[in-house]
């Protein structure tokens, strides 16, 4: 029974460690024993927050960002989940193609960002060329275990209740194989959201990673911190957003939305 | 004095409406070298009981001695085989039947030699390297019943360590288990739902009221020892069976109902 | 007994977890190892063919010249510089954030206390991407190693927080009722259940965190270098240069040093992960 009174305590008692460390930051930053400069304020972040959004820098900054993270997975998404069902479906295709995944995966495909601007300019391309190949490896390889795992007794009881190849992959092959591909999804969102935040403060004109490397370089280190809270928000939203999708998408295997519970 | 004791136990769950009373005053004594089973209906609290006897949960009320000793907590006296085994998949056959002779301080080449014996004794020795996942189900059992048994408890405690197998491995092993045991000597309290089985195993079979569970009767087997499955076939066998059937019967028809006029409740 | 012949019974422990692609006996795993290389071996044959007639850009420079290159960097020292700091960076930072966010993680798991502290926190901050801190940490650190150093490090707590905490959390209790009922303290049933029932999922932390390190050592040493060394200034100054031979050779040398870590990372594994099935599930 969750109560009106008892909810707010229940929850409070589960949150409480974020609350004491909002806290330690803002005593810290008002004692007067750091550099306020260096220590902003979690009020004077928040303005700063404030500021950019008022004239429309945040808008701006992040919609590109955001548009090279969603290019970029889209793009891994559909590459990734075909060839993952192609690798289990056919075994040599897949000998051929796995040792691309076991030797690509301990590489930092960073090292090619170089080349990735040579080619393809400091704009969007470049980004999001090398956010889709980052994101290629966990969502290719989990949809590859998902395929296989997909249990033979489906299969055949698919088989024998007359269903057509396409009919056993659209209904059977693929929702088997669903929550493995998700989890590879899972994997794979917040890996485009670091890839294009490095990119872009690596070289770029435009989106938040940009923006924190600016306005380091311009000293305003409110900024900084500023920019530091909006990529988190995105982050954060993302992620909440992305299992919102799986459950309702995957209804019979469910996982916890929970913040704060170790079983998801 | 008895080997093992249990005085007026009693186990109770929750209070108030969620209130749920599994054990009410059980009284239980075994002596040293017997095999007793404890049949019950499903939900009866026989497992519960086991459980409590283990130290793994706390009793509500009443006492546990083994050996004169107040049971506190959990105790290699007590040698528990559980119904999931709980084998420890990191180690191999060897490395779970010396395991607890390893916590115990035992030196190694000590260690190995005893759980060298009893894997043989269960004919598992030439598997010692294997692990786990590598065996079949009742070759899984034998390394848990070589596992409790190298560790040398004063009492064995087993939850339906053969419940979850078919029926032809299930009777092979109980016959290893009724040589073993006759071998040994042990002392075994062996929980199961299968009449057949406990008349088997047993000297003595305790049936387990609905719940809560409560002795409702105790029904000495008078089977000469050592038991060859062929018994299973005579009429002093069938003639156990049929009377435990008929107190079991009334039991489990009493749970049936008991369950069912809580759903009714529940719905209404 | 049966069913106790080793023929019968054991057909799976005679090939101990086969690894995807591999097959039977020696004849079967050079068959296999032939098939997994054929794929880089004709590529490289085509691109190297391509190259040397002169059919590609002039940015696709030759394996032949690369490897060439390599070679130089090698016996010149230059090369050995540049990935010492390099690794020095990221394996320090691994070290620390991995050692750390294992032993908070398995403090978590054993206490609920512990847990309700750090649980919440790291749910929150996990999908936040940590490189984007980097400039606060220059802020704070200046563009040092230890900026960089701690921003690895960070990253690494959380795959191997959650990796360890996770893992003790989906640990059979019946296995410290067994334990315990064999007479292990709860010491050594922390020790001898709980940490290697949670090895494996360990390891897998310490997999995505190892790769996380090399990521965020080379994107904060492309942003900028204090000291002009590292296999990410390297890549910049040949970038810088126009040199791609000098380029694909750092890539090459990031790739193999990459490769050869983790490789040492999965040995480590297998030599102290037990009795797991192909597939990796420890449940027997």
């Amino acid at each position: 029974m969750v109560s009106l009174l008892t909810w707010p305590r229940a929850w409070l008692s589960r949150t409480y460690s974020i609350f004491i460390v909002l806290g330690l930051w803002e005593l810290v930053a008002r004692s007067g024993w750091v550099n306020p400069r260096l220590f902003p304020s979690l009020a004077a972040v928040a303005e700063q927050v404030w500021v950019l959004a008022a004239s429309q820098m945040l808008v701006v900054h992040a919609t590109a960002t955001l548009f090279r993270v969603f290019a970029g997975f889209g793009a891994a998404a559909v590459l990734g989940v075909g060839l993952g069902f192609l690798m289990a479906r056919y075994e040599v295709f897949g000998r051929l193609v796995e040792p691309m995944f076991s030797f690509g995966y301990p590489v930092p495909r960073v090292a090619l960002y170089p080349i990735c601007i040579f080619l393809f300019g400091i704009g969007h391309l470049s980004k999001v060329v090398l956010v889709a190949l980052e994101c290629l490896y966990p969502i290719a390889i989990k949809t590859y275990y998902g395929t296989r795992a997909a249990n033979r007794l489906y299969l055949w009881s698919a088989q024998s209740m007359g269903a057509s190849r396409a009919q056993v992959f659209l209904k059977v092959v693929l929702p088997a194989a669903a929550p493995s591909v998700f989890t590879g999804f899972r994997i794979a969102l917040p890996i485009a959201m670091v890839i294009v935040i490095v990119t872009e403060m690596i070289s770029s004109t435009r989106g938040l990673g940009w923006l924190i490397t600016y306005a380091s370089a311009s000293l305003s280190r409110a900024q900084v911190f500023a920019g530091v809270a909006a990529v988190a928000a995105i982050g954060f939203a993302l992620d909440r957003t992305l299992a919102v999708v799986r459950n309702r998408l995957i209804f019979w295997e469910r996982e916890s939305l929970s913040l704060v519970d170790g079983s998801q | 004095m008895p080997l093992l004791e249990v005085t007026n136990l009693s186990k109770v769950y929750g209070n108030g409406r969620g209130r749920l009373e599994a054990i009410r005053d059980l009284t239980l004594t075994m002596e040293e070298g017997e095999f007793v089973a404890v049949v019950g209906p499903s939900g009866c609290g026989k497992s519960t009981f086991l459980h409590i006897l283990g130290g793994f949960i706390p009793p509500s009320d009443g006492s546990m001695r083994v050996a004169g000793r107040a049971v506190r907590g959990p105790g290699p006296d007590r040698g528990v085989m559980f119904q999931e085994l709980a084998l420890f998949p990191w180690r191999t056959v060897l490395g779970n039947t010396v395991w607890a002779l390893e916590v115990q301080g035992y030196p190694r080449p000590e260690r190995e030699a005893i759980a060298e014996r009893y894997l043989s004794l269960v004919g598992l020795l030439p598997f010692k390297h294997a692990y786990p996942w590598e065996l079949s189900g009742g070759m899984k059992q034998r390394v848990a019943l070589a596992r409790v048994l190298a560790f040398d408890p004063a009492v064995l405690l087993m939850d339906e360590p053969f419940g979850a197998l078919d029926a032809q491995t299930r009777e092979l092993l109980q016959e290893e288990l009724q040589r073993i045991c006759f071998e040994t000597g042990k002392t075994v309290l062996f929980v199961t739902h299968d009449i057949e089985e406990a008349v088997y195993l047993a000297d003595r079979v305790i049936v387990f009221s609905a719940r809560p569970g409560r002795v409702k009767a105790t029904v000495p087997i008078a089977l000469a020892r050592p038991r060859r499955l062929e018994v299973k076939k005579s009429g002093e066998f069938v003639a156990y069976r049929n009377q435990l059937w008929d107190l079991l019967r009334e039991e489990v028809l009493k749970a049936r109902q008991e369950a069912e006029a809580g759903q009714a409740a529940g719905d209404g | 007994m049966a069913d106790l012949s080793p023929q019968r019974v054991l057909p799976a422990a005679a090939v101990r977890s086969p690894g995807w692609g591999a097959g039977v006996g020696l004849v079967g795993r050079i068959r296999a190892l032939a098939v997994s290389l054929a794929a880089p071996a004709v590529l490289l044959a085509v691109w190297e063919g391509l190259a040397s007639l002169g059919a590609l850009p002039a940015f696709l420079v030759s394996p032949r010249i690369v490897a060439r290159e390599l070679a130089a960097l090698a016996a010149s020292g230059d090369l050995f510089e540049h990935a010492s700091a390099s690794l020095y960076r990221s394996l320090v930072g691994f070290a620390m954030g991995s050692a750390s966010g294992l032993a908070l993680g398995l403090l978590s798991g054993v206490s609920p206390v512990v847990a309700g502290f750090f649980d919440p926190l790291v749910s929150l901050t996990n999908p936040v991407p940590k490189v984007a801190t980097l400039p606060m940490l220059v802020v704070w650190f200046g563009i040092s190693d230890l900026s960089k150093i701690l921003l690895i490090a960070v990253s690494c707590f959380y795959p191997c927080f959650i990796a360890a905490f996770h893992g003790v959390r989906s640990v059979d209790p019946l296995w410290i009722w067994a334990a315990r009922n064999m007479g292990a303290r709860p010491s050594q049933a922390f020790f001898r259940v709980v940490m290697p029932a949670t090895a494996a999922q360990m390891f897998n932390g310490l997999r995505v965190a190892l790769a996380l390190s090399f990521i965020l050592m080379l994107a904060s040493e492309l942003m900028g270098s204090s000291n002009r060394t590292g296999l990410g200034f390297l890549l910049l100054s040949a970038d810088a240069g126009g040199r791609f031979d000098l380029m694909f050779a750092a890539i090459a040398a990031i790739a193999m040093v990459g490769l050869v870590c983790d490789r040492l990372l999965l040995t480590a594994r297998r030599a102290l992960v037990h009795g797991e099935q192909e597939g990796g599930g420890t449940h027997g």
